[in-house]
């Protein structure tokens, strides 16, 4: 029986997957029978099993443990792949890697396939008890196909946010104006206009409510067809879209955040900018200036004006471009910004860097009185200020005209020329002290989104200055022929550090260095300094909107001040090792933190490079994978003992996939333990001193029977399985468990740790049923250490050949920093040791093969004793400098272990 | 002293992140880039000027990679190509190589991993030019 053969081959845990790239699509439960050399070498098991089971009359009606085990097998390999695919795609994001979205669509494709065979899997195991799975993953399943179909996937979101609420996470639903808005106000605490976004979901419920994407469909295809030119084209969707009805949960949101805008301002009439506020609108899909804004909008008039926006995604200009540019209509999402109006004084636009001219360190300033509108097209002349980037910002030219007229709002809505009183006509608009102004926060908001800047301002009636817009401008494109040799400039700086420690966010700045030794240094940071810490800490979030850099002794890119750095996106490097000592405060350095390198010295030009060069975490590609892993990587199912650890309790793919494995060993366990399924599969409690519950069961050899055929409890002297019992000896060996005697220098190393172990590692919550199915020459265990269970699998042999072992670790109930730090001391500890290892994250998977079988044995003694030392290590390492220190404390036990 | 001649070096992969992410890189570490998403531009790039080094993706819209190095070795022999692709098969890594392809990187890959084929690659025409 060619099926219970290739259940007991111990090799689906063994044999190499594939990479993670396309070409791993095969279904792993139907992979192609393994290799001659290997089946040949199973022959043992495989007698046993045919022998077993083969003419078993029974087995008729109970399907064999062979065959289950088959599927238990499977279940571990998926899950193994699927943990390391999802670990691998998280590796993407960290900026060493290059991607693409034939990447993203593989990886999901693939992750999808492994996630349906487990599923299918478990039902092989029970049927029809966890047939709720399906469910959850169809609809996982859709989000993700709408994610890569650059359908946004909105459902969540609200037709309405208020710009207090919105941050840069939200920049699809609200569009990129909106989002950066929202940013300047709620992180920089600029003054931006009162307002909200009626965001893309609304506008996908405006189109679906009237049916309008049908008509849609059928105008554009006569356009393509050429049935139609394109301002016909836009001019009957237009007008379709003015016919239609704004929906009524759209309406009621709107005027909910209308009348707390009342509030908010205290006016008791409002007048509203409308604004279109679309994803992609600008940066790298460059559909600037092609959609409409309307100003000084009487509140009733809102909802017409509203479809007027939205209708604008439909000029015969932007449905050119998407064709240009293989959009599809259905791709576009128009979010709409809703401000209160700004009783603008005067108006004008700063480019931080000059178009013409970017080499010279220079910003633009344009003005003129009343509303930014005719500035910004060109429609009035305006006073142009040229300013010095650096401080204190000197004029370096000016340049009044006489400004004959101005738009002004007029007092029952809308706006209308009006000519400038003759005093004011030939007057500068700007003051030295507003340019000063101007020039310092432009800059603070060129540094905060790490670009250079279009940004358009009004200042009102009471003097205050207010942001109205900032997007990125783009000038990489047109002068790429003046950025060229960056590397020769470079090269005369002196490199002070290179690739010491990791990068936590991306970007280059420079400065003059500030230690901070303690916290009431903070109080004394200057503005545009380079923060240099021993440690990584989150109270640096007082100055981050400061600081041009960061760079510590110690940390982790995914520790905490690392989180903040990239909310501010200052360039962070973590971990150096020895940054304070390199440094001193005073003195001049510019950081380059993604070569990581720190030179000596102000590089202009490396700045202005960085800041021409596109975010690259911020491209379509980034954010993407990014959506599609929070579908697929975060973990809600976390305790198996809670309410909703059930099939309709899963909401990623990540919580049906720590799901299955936890019932698959569950079913096992009830199976064979238990029920007693299988007579001729032996199974009982392994009894030791361990505060650990394993379930043995016996496959062949494993166990020695009990005379009395009670074979419940087992104690370790009954264990014949070779991998099993080298297993368990290392397990119990003193020290392991820690819950022995020590020798003095131990018991000193033991007790400064274990003071800090915390009183959950002793409750039985993370204490369920471990299991070990075993033969003679087999064991595969399953350990429950941490949220996943720890699997080992192993194989003696005569031929040595054929012996393996294969390691897994992951999860823990600690957070990420820790658990990573404990894949760190595991990957020095493995690899010391001789074992091939991976570390993605929290992942550890561990291989060797090919060692004489006295050499096997000594290896999984060694995995016990590591295993039993680790399970509560995530919450031990406290700080990366921990590692070093359990890892010498590691070594000094085996030490006493091997030598008694 | 004579300055160096930087290395000249194409690029072209029809999703724009793969020049967005490589340029930069490649342009901070000295070298002179220039970058196509389009395979019928960077044709005609090739029929006005020879490229040190060619980093091509495969599976492209319009004329396919392999059309395009058969192409671009054919006018220029010396020209070292990197083949770049996510659809990475025995079949068509034997192809490029019979195509005289230098090397083969499965996307995705690391900067580090691109930069040091590269490195290699300008060792070879280094070594040619010397034997030449």
């Amino acid at each position: 029986m060619v099926s219970i053969s290739k259940a007991y081959l111990p090799y689906p845990l063994m044999r190499d997957l594939p990479a993670a790239t396309g070409q791993g699509n095969r279904p792993v439960a139907d992979r192609p029978p393994v290799k001659d050399r290997s089946l040949r070498t199973m022959k043992n098991i495989l007698t046993w099993a045919n022998r077993t089971f083969h003419p078993e009359p029974k087995a008729a009606q109970r399907v064999p443990f062979a065959t289950l085990f088959g599927r238990f097998q499977n279940i571990l390999t998926l899950n193994n792949r699927s943990l390391e695919l999802i670990a691998e795609a998280n590796d993407k994001l960290g900026g060493h890697y290059v991607f693409d979205q034939q990447y993203i669509r593989s990886f999901c494709q693939e992750l999808r396939e492994l996630v349906d065979q487990l599923i299918y899997n478990l039902e092989g195991l029970a049927p029809q008890k966890y047939s709720g799975l399906f469910k959850v993953f169809r609809e996982i399943s859709y989000d993700i196909e709408e994610e890569m179909a650059s359908r946004l996937v909105i459902s969540g979101a609200d037709f309405v946010m208020p710009y207090e609420r919105i941050s840069r996470e939200h920049i699809s639903v609200v569009g990129g104006k909106n989002a950066r808005l929202a940013e300047m106000k709620n992180v920089l605490g600029l003054r931006v206009p009162a307002g909200f976004a009626i965001t893309a979901r609304s506008f996908q419920s405006f189109m679906e409510f009237n049916e309008l994407w049908p008509k849609v469909q059928a105008i554009t295809g006569e356009w393509h067809l050429n049935s139609l030119t394109g301002e016909q084209a836009s001019a009957k969707i237009m007008a379709l879209i003015s016919a239609a009805v704004v929906p009524l949960d759209v309406k009621k949101a709107v005027q909910t955040a209308l009348a707390q805008l009342h509030q908010l301002t205290g006016n008791k009439t409002l007048h509203l900018a409308v604004r279109s506020s679309a994803w992609g609108e600008d940066s790298e899909l460059s559909f600037a200036g092609q959609y409409k804004s309307m100003l000084n909008v009487a509140e009733e008039n809102l909802f017409h004006c509203y479809k007027e926006v939205i209708a604008s995604a439909f000029s015969p200009a932007a449905m050119e471009y998407r064709r240009q540019n293989g959009f599809g209509d259905q791709e576009m999402a128009m979010s709409v910004a809703c401000q209160a109006m700004i009783d603008a004084r005067l108006s004008g636009v700063i480019y931080t860097i000059s178009p013409t001219s970017p080499r010279q360190d220079d910003l633009m300033i344009s003005a003129a009185w009343g509303l930014g509108e005719p500035v910004v097209s060109g429609e009035i002349s305006a006073d142009q200020y040229t300013v010095s980037r650096k401080k204190p910002h000197k004029i370096s030219a000016v340049s009044l005209v006489r400004k004959e007229k101005q738009l002004i709002p007029q007092p029952e809505g809308g706006t209308m020329m009006q000519a400038v009183e003759d005093s004011r006509k030939s007057n500068a608009s700007l003051t030295n002290d507003q340019i000063s102004q101007l020039a310092t926060t432009a800059l603070e908001i060129e540094q905060f989104f790490r670009s250079h800047m279009d940004i358009e301002f009004s200042i009102d009636r009471q003097g205050e200055l207010v942001i109205l817009q900032a997007r990125p401008l783009n000038l990489a494109a047109q002068n790429s022929q003046q950025l060229c040799d960056i590397a020769a400039i470079v090269r005369k700086y002196p490199v002070l550090m290179k690739d010491k420690g990791v990068i936590a966010q991306k970007g280059i700045g420079a400065g003059k260095i500030f230690v901070v030794n303690n916290s009431a240094d903070l109080n004394y940071f200057p503005s545009g300094a380079i923060l240099v810490a021993r440690y990584a800490s989150p109270l640096y979030a007082k100055v981050m909107s400061k600081a041009r850099g960061i760079i510590t002794d110690v940390g982790s890119a995914t520790c905490h001040m690392a989180t903040i750095a990239r909310e501010f996106r200052v360039p962070t490097i973590v971990n150096t090792g020895n940054a304070t000592e390199v440094f001193t405060t005073g003195q001049d350095v510019t950081i380059d933190a993604e070569e990581n390198i720190v030179y000596g010295g102000t590089i202009d030009e490396l700045c202005f490079y960085g800041l021409t060069t596109e975010r690259i975490e911020e491209t379509y590609e980034y954010r993407l994978l990014r959506r599609v892993l929070k579908k697929i990587e975060p973990l809600f199912l976390v305790d198996p003992t809670e309410e909703n650890f059930t099939p309709e309790g899963c909401r990623s793919f990540h919580d049906i996939i720590r799901f299955v494995h936890e019932k698959a060993v569950e079913e096992l366990i009830n199976l064979h333990y238990t029920q007693q399924h299988d007579p001729l599969a032996l199974s009982g409690k392994l009894r030791w001193d361990l505060p650990l519950d394993m379930i043995l069961i016996d496959i062949g050899g494993g166990i020695i029977p009990a005379e009395t055929g009670g074979v419940m409890d087992i104690g370790i002297e009954r264990i014949t399985s070779i991998p099993m019992r080298a297993f368990v000896h290392g397990l119990s060996s003193p020290g392991a468990w820690n819950n022995e005697p020590l020798s003095v220098d131990m018991a000193s190393f033991m007790s400064s740790l274990t003071k800090t172990v915390p009183t959950e590692l002793a409750s039985p919550k993370y204490m369920g049923q471990n299991l070990a199915v075993i033969s003679k020459e087999y064991a595969n265990i399953s350990l429950r250490l941490g949220y996943h269970f720890s699997i080992i699998d192993a194989y003696v042999s005569d031929n040595q050949n054929d012996s393996y072992i294969y390691f897994r670790f992951a999860g823990g109930v600690s957070d990420l920093t820790r658990r990573s730090r404990r894949a760190r001391f595991l990957e020095k500890i493995l690899t010391e040791n001789d074992f091939m290892v991976e570390v993605h994250n929290d992942l550890v998977i561990a291989r060797i093969k090919q060692l004489p079988t006295r050499d096997i044995e000594a290896k999984i003694n060694f995995l016990g004793l590591l295993v039993g030392f680790t399970r509560q290590l995530d919450i031990l390492l406290i700080s990366d400098q921990h590692i070093n220190q359990f890892v010498s404390g590691f070594e000094m036990l085996v030490k006493k272990n091997t030598t008694e | 002293m004579t300055i160096p001649q930087k290395t000249s070096i194409l690029i072209l992969d029809d999703e724009p992140i793969v020049s967005k992410r490589l340029k930069p890189s490649l342009d901070k570490n000295g070298y002179e880039v220039e970058a196509f998403v389009r395979s019928i531009d960077a044709m005609s790039r090739i029929r006005e000027r020879d490229f040190d080094i060619i980093i091509t993706d495969l599976k492209m819209e319009g004329i396919n990679g392999m059309e395009f190095l058969t192409e671009a070795k054919r006018r220029s022999p010396s020209t070292e190509v990197i083949v770049i692709t996510g659809f990475a098969t025995m079949e068509t890594a034997k192809q490029s190589f019979s195509k005289g392809v230098f090397d083969f990187l499965a996307k995705p890959f690391k900067l580090g991993e691109i930069l040091e084929v590269i490195r290699k690659a300008e060792t070879k025409r280094r070594e040619k030019m010397a034997a030449a």
